[in-house]
């Protein structure tokens, strides 16, 4: 065996993929980009919120908590939240206890119909409530003939614990099916009963996972803007006051000083769940293989008709909307009709897609699909880009902070987790306040946009890459470096192809995610640039209620439609594990 | 001289503890080396020193002459086989041990070559279009084996390769490992924490306990003449008594044994080993007359254990206990069994005498 036949062949300079100078540079890279498209933003909202006219100042809190309008939106925000929190945890509980703990026939029904809100934007339960309960309510008007309204506080509680839901769900779900079931055996085996089983061992030993999902949901309901800006009516909470003094009124340091009394509740929010999530993981036992004993009839047809109920809520929120754009005039006319899927004209143009279709198409279809359809294109395009962008930075990322452990990556690590603490809409304020300057020649495109939503929804990303990567044993990799491949050989031929499967489910997310946002990117739409979750609103606040269950069913279509085509790519469901955590 | 790898003063320190301490070691082209210690004694971290995986805190490795401290792994052409085999799951045998040809750029036809000469090498031809999950544990542990030898490294590196398989297929692979060093006249430096493994195929055995190199030697030796209690202890498995010595006697606390007069400690303390095989046993009141009486002792068989050709006996003198292994004939020729009152004979030059001051 001759030696020199085997031992060249790097035609790479070994500079250039010399393993730490590349981990530093990509590190570099991540560092850059968090810190520029979030801490600055954030800092930018800061610093406004405190000077003015360059001196420190508490002027805009004084004006901010003396007003008692604006100091009202903080009330009805922590009231709404607290509630949303309680129902949401107990009714997501139970589900997931039904789940986990009981033989209940149709468990993968229940499952997949409770993540049905992930794939709409969260303002859909606004929209089906008001189709059913609002001022031409189909139970309110045409059944009941009340006065009643569900608009206000009650509409905002009820749409926030349905959207939700399913991300409590993930949690509870999680803690309970991973705790040792029996723990609960034995102490039956020793004579407790049901009852005191449940509160002395099933309930504490789940205790850090309820808290968990508590917290998440109170940071989600206090974040939240699609609800609140069509059902809420003249009840304001943080969120929409933020957009009401920024765009409203053009109150920028206003605006500014609401965005930071909002980051404390949610911050802290995240930071409990956070470590409670860490807590509880702590206490899941590897080797708990839980075995259901069958359920007594009772106990199994209680928690089946329990269980359907979330589920039929949820399915009535959609075939709501679903039908709500097909009718005439709902309520009173239910003959059938497409027009409201011929959107007012809504003024948008699409780089490729409008020219194509207006050099294709004449008359209505031209106008239609070239220019109404225009945002609709635009949020297709801008989706698919974000989850390519968003999957591959979070995989480096998370292949950085797990594998590489260089100097310096809890910082990396503490970085790419924080988007989650930090509301869309305060995100969005910052973006304005740190780009909309003549030299960030990014302001104003598709560009800002997409790296908004990255940006956004790094965390989740960042956390089930590292989940995965750890499934990687280490020594794969030095198996491949030993075997003479360089750091770019050994991601691409070796890491890459053991993590595709978490690389295509996370693409799926950031999709998702990117169709169905509302609150950060609501600032940073523009007279050209315009996106089909955004119109919804507008469409609702023009009064075209129906034209805005058309535009939120075209979302769902093409959401669920991703999804099959992820499902055949990968062979696996994409939704599973993705609400956010 | 060939290529020779030398270690000098190599030291790995994890902030303060000091996990590899100043070790020296020069291995020839050819040579088959086996690091053998308990967990944690610092030898997989020597391994990972020479492969370059961990960064040397001080000293030096130095190859064919040249320090390669600051050499990237890819560089250093060094195979490596893993305890956990880390074949790559998503591709086939061939793709596997094909991989470090590819990276080389090496040609269509010269890979394939290379590959069929692998697989003949260790019998997998018939396998080679399956994929790892679809091997058993040996079958993968050959096929790691062979990609690491299929881009000819310089010297293969094999950190516990064996110790997730079960013990007949160890010994089996054992052996095909010993061949295929033989054959392929390769340095090999194998990492293990099982003595008889390391005692069985390699050239030459280091025995390490906290960073440090204990005894450097042919297995025969180190087995024979263990340089320390610690030794004697780790490698097989021996009966120590402590005591004083006074010329070619020993007193221990119950009693008395004459010592061989060439043990080379004259210090008062002293530490005495003896192997179990080393030792005898008769039925009580019937020892051969030609043995030292000093060193008969009185005892009870309390435990019996068939290991195969031999059995081993723990036998109680007293309250001290000295475990003894028996021929499996001698034992049914002298009708022992548990229970037995027996007369225990201590050969004065089967004791190894250590100073007590080495450390225990």
């Amino acid at each position: 065996m001759d030696r020199t036949d085997v031992s060249k062949g790097y035609s790479i300079p070994s500079v250039l993929v010399s393993d730490r100078l590349l981990t530093g540079l990509t590190m570099g890279f991540l560092l850059a980009v968090l810190t520029f498209f979030m801490l600055y933003p954030v800092y930018d909202i800061c610093r406004l919120s405190f000077f003015k006219e360059g001196i420190l100042t508490l002027k805009n809190y004084a004006a901010y908590f003396t007003n008692p309008r604006m100091f009202r939106s903080l009330t009805n925000s922590v009231y709404v939240s607290i509630v949303t929190m309680v129902i949401t945890t107990v009714l997501a509980f139970f589900f997931a206890y039904g789940l986990t703990r009981t033989t209940i026939p149709g468990k993968g029904l229940f499952y997949t119909i409770s993540t049905f809100p992930l794939i709409a934007p969260s303002i859909i339960q606004g929209l089906a409530l008001i189709l059913l309960f609002g001022r031409n309510g189909l139970v309110t008007r045409y059944l009941l003939h009340t006065n009643w309204n569900i608009y206000g506080a009650t509409g905002i509680i009820v749409a926030e614990c349905l959207y939700c839901f399913p991300n409590a769900l993930f949690i509870l779900y999680t803690t309970l099916s991973a705790v040792d079931t029996r723990l609960d055996e034995a102490a039956q085996s020793l004579g407790a009963s049901a009852l005191k089983t449940f509160y002395k061992v099933t309930l504490p030993s789940a205790k850090y996972g309820i808290a968990s999902a508590a917290a998440l949901v109170f940071n989600l309901t206090i974040t939240d803007f699609g609800v609140p800006v069509v059902i809420g009516g003249n009840y304001s909470v943080l969120a929409t006051e933020i957009y009401q003094q920024v765009i409203g009124m053009q109150r920028f340091d206003l605006g500014a000083t609401i965005s930071v009394v909002l980051l404390i509740p949610s911050v802290a929010a995240f930071l409990l769940n956070y470590y409670l999530t860490k807590k509880s993981y702590a206490l899941i036992s590897g080797q708990a293989r839980p075995f259901l004993q069958p359920s007594r009839p009772f106990k199994k047809w209680a928690f089946t008709i329990y269980c359907w109920i979330p589920c039929i809520f949820i399915l009535v929120v959609f075939v709501s909307v679903f039908l709500g754009s097909f009718v005439k005039t709902w309520p009173y006319d239910f003959s059938l009709t497409f027009r409201h899927y011929n959107f007012p004209s809504l003024g948008g143009h699409a780089p490729l897609w409008t020219n194509f279709w207006a050099s294709v198409l004449k008359g209505e279809m031209q106008s239609i699909l070239a220019y109404k359809y225009a945002p609709i294109w635009n949020s297709l395009w801008v989706s698919i880009l974000v989850a390519i962008g968003g999957a591959t930075l979070t995989l480096l990322t998370g292949y950085i902070v797990e594998k590489k452990r260089p100097k310096g990556d809890q910082v990396l690590y503490t970085l790419s987790v924080l988007p989650a603490a930090i509301p869309g809409t305060v995100m969005g304020l910052g973006y304005i306040l740190a780009f909309n300057k003549p030299y960030f020649l990014i302001y104003g495109t598709f560009w800002i946009i997409i790296i908004n939503i990255i940006i956004c929804n790094f965390t989740l990303g960042v956390l089930s890459s590292i989940a995965n990567l750890k499934q990687v044993d280490k020594s794969i990799e030095e198996a491949a470096v030993s075997l003479g491949a360089n750091p770019i050989t050994t991601f691409t031929r070796v890491v890459f192809p053991l993590t595709k499967t978490a690389f295509f489910s996370n693409m799926a997310f950031f999709f998702m995610r990117s169709m169905t946002t509302i609150s950060a990117v609501i600032f940073l739409i523009s007279a050209k640039v315009k996106l089909a979750a955004i119109e919804i609103i507008f469409l609702d606040i023009d009064g075209r209620t129906a034209s805005a269950n058309a535009m939120c069913t075209i979302i769902i279509v093409i959401v669920v439609g991703m999804l099959l085509v992820m499902r055949l790519i990968t062979g696996k469901a994409g939704l599973k594990g993705m609400g956010a955590s | 001289m060939g290529r020779n790898l030398r270690l000098e003063n190599l030291t790995k320190k994890f902030g303060t503890l000091v996990a590899v301490d100043r070790v020296n070691l020069e291995i020839e082209e050819g040579e088959f080396i086996c690091f053998l210690g308990p967990s944690g004694c610092g030898k997989t971290t020597v391994l990972r020193m020479i492969t370059g995986f961990e960064a040397v805190t001080e000293g030096h490795v130095i190859f064919d002459g040249k320090v390669i401290n600051d050499l990237i792994p890819q560089k250093r052409e060094f195979g490596i086989v893993f305890q956990s085999y880390a074949l790559f799951p998503n591709m086939t045998v061939e793709e596997n041990i094909a991989f470090g040809l590819r990276v080389r750029k090496m040609a269509k036809k010269a890979i394939a070559d290379r590959v069929d000469q692998m697989l003949d090498l260790v019998g997998l031809r018939d396998w080679r279009n399956l994929y790892p999950a679809q091997l058993s544990g040996g079958q993968q542990q050959r096929v790691a084996l062979v990609r690491a030898l299929a881009p000819n490294p310089q010297v293969l590196l094999l950190d516990e390769p064996l110790s997730a398989l079960d013990a007949k297929i160890r010994v089996r692979l054992r052996a095909e490992v010993k061949r295929l060093q033989q054959e392929l006249k390769k340095t090999m430096i194998y990492v293990t924490h099982d003595q008889e493994e390391a005692l069985s195929i390699a050239d030459r055995v280091v025995v390490m306990e906290t960073g440090q190199f204990r005894q450097v030697g042919k297995p025969i030796d180190i087995y024979k003449s263990p340089a320390s209690s610690f030794v004697a202890d780790f490698v097989g498995t021996s009966n120590f008594f402590k005591g004083i010595r006074t010329d070619d006697r020993v007193r221990t606390e119950k009693r008395e044994f004459r010592v061989s007069k060439s043990a080379p400690f004259s210090k008062e303390e002293v530490f005495l080993a003896i192997r179990p095989e080393k030792t005898e046993v008769f039925k009580y009141g019937e020892p051969p007359g030609h043995l030292d009486p000093l060193n008969l002792v009185a005892g009870r068989i309390d435990v019996v254990t068939f290991l195969g050709a031999a059995v081993r006996l723990v036998i109680n003198m007293d309250g001290e206990e000295v475990i003894s292994d028996v021929i499996e004939k001698e034992f049914e020729q002298r009708q022992l069994k548990q229970g037995d009152e027996v007369l225990l004979y201590f050969p004065p030059e089967a004791f190894i005498v250590y100073p007590a001051k080495e450390g225990s």
